[in-house]
């Protein structure tokens, strides 16, 4: 009896958390299908009837949703890969190959992450304008191509393999090159799973960057419209509630990919 | 010898090819992220603007700076803000443990505490904002519930504004700790806390007395983390409040843009987050040495 009632007790106190935890996002959909009410009215009169899905078709009508659902597209797709190959290659050798001033290189790397990054856009800014990439997906790109989070992840994940994978590869005659695309790579997936993940979060929810190097508002990605839209239409809460919950359907869709990934990558990236 | 010959020669090769490797990665660091810090320097000690030259002014930046009632505010709430960090660290720990019984449902239990982490600053904001709004649900329930005698517009009251962007940054935050956590607490052996209980151990010991020791490592990794983008923090402020009522809300991240990208006043911002590099590398310090203490 006294096990049954913590049971429900905990259960309990797990539900109220998730209420305050995902309420907001769910009273945002509840929003978003309910054409011509305003968000002050919670309680919403709801009837079956009044759901409707005129929002969203209105985003993509007046507002021009698809083509910054493209934008995001793009930059995030970019952004992710270059991260998961050049992250991969970086640290890779910074955790399993033997050359001089390896372990200070790794320390002038990890130390860098002290530097505000609003600190470092306002001379990145200038770069990129020196190279002539302002304006450009590039120049949204670029910067953050690899980031030293996703280089430290990949080099703890790399730490845990042990050295015999690679020499029984260069055994059977494998090139470097080789061993780490078909040996090594295979054996560090929920890590990667783990940088796709947070690469992902972090360039389709990006929002000053691209706002500070697009002059041309049609090149905007999701989140920085999302901020235009949310000064502009401020009085159609509809439109940007809708706008809103499409933001976040990709992240969370991704997110759902790798869950199962997830804990593993993550513990494996917290080792030694 | 030959062999000797061969090692060497081996040796030659790895080192090269991992630089080569490397080289990508390291360009891009070395432009975007070593460049801005090294030629944040000198520039803290011009008025470079991108209008008319560049003159070397000395230490005028910086005089600017510790007399700038402004930058002290945001430096202030900047700081002021680095109060969430226990807050957070211990919710997230909490949670953590809480999520690593075996029960049913605990799955979607830690993808709706983890939901508030996939989604976006922007997104967030907008819901808040409108949560929080004078007219808005946190109102109508706190007065509903008598805990409110009057309504606050909580976002444009200078004595709750700051509050209200920790709150959301707490809640935004626990859910990316709280997986760390959990990953940490797989490698806790489940005999430790049996044995814990069967000494008639009280949950609330078992946690302060066997988890969180067991889970230094991860503590200190989130706490460091945690210090350094509360410091940092930006997005919120940015988005909700854009530093106001008055100062009460504006973060030394936020002055520094301001200063950079609206006066374009690159050199005053340069010098700016010079000092905010300094204060981070300060507290990183702190959290380092006084876990070490500990």
């Amino acid at each position: 009896m006294n096990r049954k009632i913590k049971k429900t007790f905990t259960y309990l106190i797990l539900i109220c958390i998730s209420v305050i935890m995902v309420g907001p996002f769910l009273w945002l959909l509840l929003s978003s299908l309910l054409p011509n009410t305003n968000v002050y009215d919670f309680p919403y009169n709801v009837k079956l009837q009044s759901f409707s899905i005129s929002n969203f078709t209105g985003v993509f009508e007046f507002v021009d949703f698809g083509n910054y659902i493209w934008n995001t597209v793009l930059i995030s797709g970019a952004s992710v890969f270059l991260n998961a190959l050049i992250a991969s290659m970086t640290a890779y050798p910074l955790a399993k190959l033997n050359f001089k001033g390896k372990d200070i290189l790794f320390t002038i790397i990890i130390s860098a992450m002290i530097i505000p990054s609003t600190a470092a856009m306002v001379v990145n800014y200038l770069t990129i304008t020196k190279l002539g990439i302002s304006d450009s997906y590039l120049g949204v790109i670029l910067p953050t191509s690899v980031t030293i989070f996703n280089i430290f992840n990949m080099r703890q994940a790399f730490l845990n393999i042990p050295d015999s994978i690679r020499e029984s590869g260069r055994m059977d005659g494998a090139s470097e090159l080789r061993i780490f695309f078909s040996l090594i790579m295979p054996m560090v997936k929920p890590s990667l799973a783990v940088v796709v993940l947070f690469q992902f979060m972090a360039s389709w929810n990006d929002f000053l960057w691209p706002m500070i190097v697009l002059n041309s508002t049609s090149k905007y990605p999701l989140s920085a419209a999302l901020t235009m839209l949310n000064g502009q239409f401020a009085y159609n809460f509809g439109w940007v509630a809708a706008g809103t919950v499409l933001s976040i359907l990709p992240t969370l869709f991704i997110f759902v990919l790798t869950q199962d990934m997830f804990v593993d990558g993550v513990s494996g990236a917290n080792k030694g | 010898m030959e062999k000797m010959k061969n090692k060497k020669k081996h040796v030659k090769s790895e080192t090269a090819y991992a630089w080569v490797t490397m080289l990508p990665g390291l360009l891009i660091l070395a432009v975007f992220v070593f460049w801005p810090l090294i030629y944040s320097i000198p520039l803290a000690f011009t008025d470079y603007s991108v209008v008319g030259d560049m003159h070397f002014v000395g230490m005028k930046n910086f005089r600017k700076a510790f007399s700038d009632s402004d930058f002290i505010a945001a430096l202030k709430n900047s700081i002021q803000y680095v109060i969430i960090v226990p807050i957070i660290q211990l919710i997230s720990l909490a949670f953590a443990v809480a999520l690593n019984q075996k029960m049913r449902g605990v799955k979607v239990f830690r993808t709706l505490f983890y939901f508030p982490v996939i989604t976006s600053t922007v997104a967030v904001s907008i819901v808040w904002s409108w949560l929080l709004s004078s007219g808005g649900l946190i109102n109508k329930i706190l007065l509903g519930t008598n805990i409110l005698s009057e309504k606050i517009s909580w976002l444009s009251n200078d004595q709750t504004a700051l509050w209200v962007l920790m709150f959301i940054t707490t809640w935004k935050g626990v859910g990316y700790y709280m997986v760390i956590y959990l990953a940490g607490l797989q490698s806790v052996p489940g005999e430790l806390t049996e044995a814990a209980r069967i000494d008639r151990a009280s949950s609330i010991q078992i946690f302060f007395k066997i988890l969180i020791p067991m889970l230094k490592p991860q503590v200190v990794m989130c706490s460091l983390m945690s210090v350094m983008s509360a410091i940092k923090v930006f997005d919120e402020p940015f988005v909700l409040t854009k530093g106001g009522p008055g100062n009460s809300t504006l973060t030394a991240s936020l002055y520094i843009y301001q200063k950079g990208f609206q006066n374009f006043d690159f050199g005053y911002a340069a010098a700016l987050s010079l000092i905010l590099s300094v204060i981070i590398l300060f507290f990183s310090l702190f959290v380092n040495l006084y876990n070490r203490k500990k």
